[in-house]
């Protein structure tokens, strides 16, 4: 693992997309949390013609001078997805637009302007079209040391400007209106962010390129979303998982042709690095332990089972019948509350308080004005779900019914009478 | 202080190139409990947002104590309506009651022990005392306003600006923030609260202020609060102004 730390071939990729991808992750999280997601995608298309144009303006201007180019390309789409965002500022503020049309329509304007002149260029000058494509769909594997330098400068830019006004953040993206009104600069603050999302665009193209940029910049806080309430935690979050996707992503790309038998097959590494973003954030989705998909279908069945048992439980001592599984008995065996086929000491207690909450609640609503016919059903739900504490305040609420609508007996219920007593009235 | 808390001159507020307040003069002294009232679409939001700088007037003169926002700033606190922010922010409890040490601390740095402290105070005075690390989504609509309300405790003003704080909150936090706001008009407060419910005004305002884009009257509650200024205010003859207002605005935006 380290060699991708070491060796000069593949330490320019890691450490470079690495860099790109916590700057967009964290910038990522201010775009999410405004809501305006597709931004990024319109930017980042937007940023395309500046690629094309100033791929060719730099051929005319330095020839045979890398750096030069490569200055010019970010020039050049700092400059196209700058002016990108004043279009949309404009057709949403002057010509009423709304939100995702003005996106949507800068987004397919710029770049297809863009595209029109690179098919051009495909045919007059195929080498120009070569450099262009890396900005399209991003070649991270051809990063050299030097390309380092200045998108790590770039990146270490968004991340240390985004670290120090963290807290101003914070009260700006909340609310707004609260933070014109205890002095905070707003409209410079604003301004700062959407450059600072402008260059983490231009540095990420280079890496996963025009089309798949807006990922980087969405997957990565809606992963982190799942697993934490906490602004900073929620920023924190979301950079490590890019960085980490980063970094798998090189990973992958190297590896994977190996592992499959198929060294001659290439993986890009711009779409691995997207492909591993995106499976963290479907995994957060499903798996978070609070949100997740998954996590919630495993409390569902948790509540459903111990529902079962529990009818099972009032089942056997009404002595009903039940239709019963053989691990359903063995549950409730090894939960103490049955011995043989029979209920024990503290089964018959347990399935006392749920006919006790069952009883009480139907006393309640028919407290709050429902019929004694239509009670039955909703009792039948609610005994399952009742807490000791909502117990202790019916109880209370209700002066320790005796009996419910039913007129059959509360079993337990805090008046003296011993639950075999009232076991004895019930038969 | 002998100036008012509140001076309004000729205020005159354009929202989208038509009056949305027209020709406002009022003056209102320290330490009262002011209700904003009017139709809907008269203006009240806009005014509160005029008096705090964040909507810009065409004409007319604003002042607190005699001096321009501005320099009260720090004096002055915003209760905005509860639905104009998103609850699904990841923050809690605590989080959003310590911005109101905003102002106070100059450059935002990481909120002290005592700032901390004094969050908890506030939370204690809206009876959210338990509720510090609670993530704000888990909140009911009253609990939400009373956070807003803490918030507005710690920036430690003289004067409150609350946007219908009363909205959408159960009978509990209402009469709990009824007694909140006298409290604080005990201490010599001034609170400007825009109010939908006419049926407790009465109750709950030393003063009201009838607002429909013009000013129908302001003053003790005894005094303004009256059928006649109530028929004007929000009667058919205030439809007409409505009216008007959108004709106005559609000559200026070219609108049919």
């Amino acid at each position: 693992m380290l060699q991708f730390f070491l060796d000069p071939v593949l330490r320019a990729p890691t450490l470079g997309t690495m860099l790109m991808g916590l700057a967009s992750g964290m910038i990522g999280c201010l775009v999410f949390l405004r809501r305006r997601s597709l931004l990024g995608e319109a930017l980042s298309h937007a940023a395309y013609p500046g690629v094309v144009i100033s791929v060719a303006i730099a051929s005319f201007l330095f020839p045979f001078s890398e750096k030069g180019a490569l200055l010019s390309i970010l020039i050049g789409a700092l400059i196209a997805s700058l002016l990108g965002l004043f279009a949309i500022d404009l057709l949403e503020k002057r010509l009423n637009v709304k939100s995702d049309a003005a996106l949507c329509f800068v987004l397919s304007t710029f770049f297809g302007v863009g595209v029109l002149i690179a098919s051009r260029l495909q045919m007059t000058h195929p080498l120009w079209f070569q450099q262009i494509q890396v900005f399209l769909f991003g070649q991270a594997a051809t990063m050299v040391d030097g390309d380092i330098g200045i998108y790590g400068l770039l990146a270490c830019l968004v991340i240390a400007i985004l670290t120090a006004f963290l807290p101003k953040l914070k009260i700006l993206y909340f609310d707004p209106d609260f933070a014109k009104t205890v002095g905070m600069k707003t409209q410079r603050l604003d301004a700062l962010i959407y450059v600072l999302l402008v260059l983490a665009i231009v540095v990420g193209m280079r890496s996963v390129g025009v089309v798949l940029m807006s990922a980087m910049l969405i997957a990565p806080p809606a992963a982190a979303r799942q697993w934490t309430n906490r602004f900073s935690t929620f920023f924190l979050l979301s950079a490590f998982f890019a960085l980490v996707s980063g970094f798998l992503g090189n990973v992958l790309s190297l590896y994977v042709p190996n592992w499959s038998g198929a060294p001659h097959l290439s993986l890009p590494t711009g779409p691995m690095i997207v492909l591993c973003a995106v499976t963290l954030c479907l995994l957060s989705l499903l798996l978070s332990p609070k949100t997740g998909l998954v996590t919630r279908l495993v409390r569902i069945g948790r509540f459903r089972f111990r529902r079962r048992q529990e009818n099972l439980l009032k089942a056997l001592y009404k002595k009903e019948s039940y239709s019963k599984s053989w691990w359903l008995m063995k549950r409730l065996e090894m939960k103490g509350w049955a011995k043989q086929g029979a209920l024990s000491e503290v089964g018959i207690r347990e399935a006392e308080k749920l006919i006790r909450l069952h009883r009480l609640w139907e006393v309640y609503l028919v407290h709050m004005g429902q019929g004694a016919e239509r009670v039955h059903a909703n009792a039948e739900e609610m005994e399952h779900i009742l807490t000791p504490e909502m117990e202790k305040e019916l109880q209370a609420l209700l002066d320790h019914p005796q009996v419910d609508p039913h007129k059959q007996p509360i079993p337990g219920a805090s008046s003296g009478v011993s639950p075999e007593a009232s076991m004895r009235e019930n038969l | 202080m002998s100036e008012p808390a509140v001076r309004v001159k000729r205020l005159t507020v354009h929202y989208e190139k038509a009056p949305a307040l027209w020709e406002l003069s009022f003056s209102i002294p320290s330490g009262v409990l002011v209700g904003i009232l009017g139709p809907n679409g008269a203006g009240k939001s806009t005014l509160v947002k005029a008096l705090l700088n964040l909507v810009k007037p065409l004409s007319g003169e604003i002042s607190f104590f005699g001096k321009p926002f501005k320099t009260m700033q720090k004096e002055i606190a915003y209760v905005p309506q509860r639905t104009s922010v998103d609850w699904h922010f990841p923050i809690d409890v605590e989080g959003v009651v310590l911005m109101g040490r905003y102002g106070k601390l100059g450059r935002f740095k990481w909120p002290s022990k005592a700032d901390r402290m004094a969050a908890q105070e506030a939370l204690d005075l809206v009876g959210m005392r338990s509720y510090a690390k609670r993530q704000i989504s888990k909140l009911s609509g009253g609990q939400q306003q009373r956070v807003f309300i803490a918030r507005a405790l710690l920036q430690e003003a003289q004067i409150y600006l609350m946007d219908e704080p009363f909205a959408g909150v159960d009978m509990a936090t209402e009469r709990a923030l009824v007694e909140l706001f006298s409290k604080l008009k005990g201490e010599g407060k001034t609170l400007l609260i825009v109010h939908h419910d006419l049926t407790t005004v009465k109750s709950y305002f030393d003063w009201t202020l009838l607002l429909n884009s013009c000013l129908i009257g302001y003053g003790p509650v005894e005094k303004v609060f009256t059928q006649e200024n109530l028929k004007r205010c929000f009667g058919s003859s205030a439809y007409l102004f409505a009216e008007t207002k959108k004709l106005a605005q559609a000559k200026s935006t070219g609108d049919k």
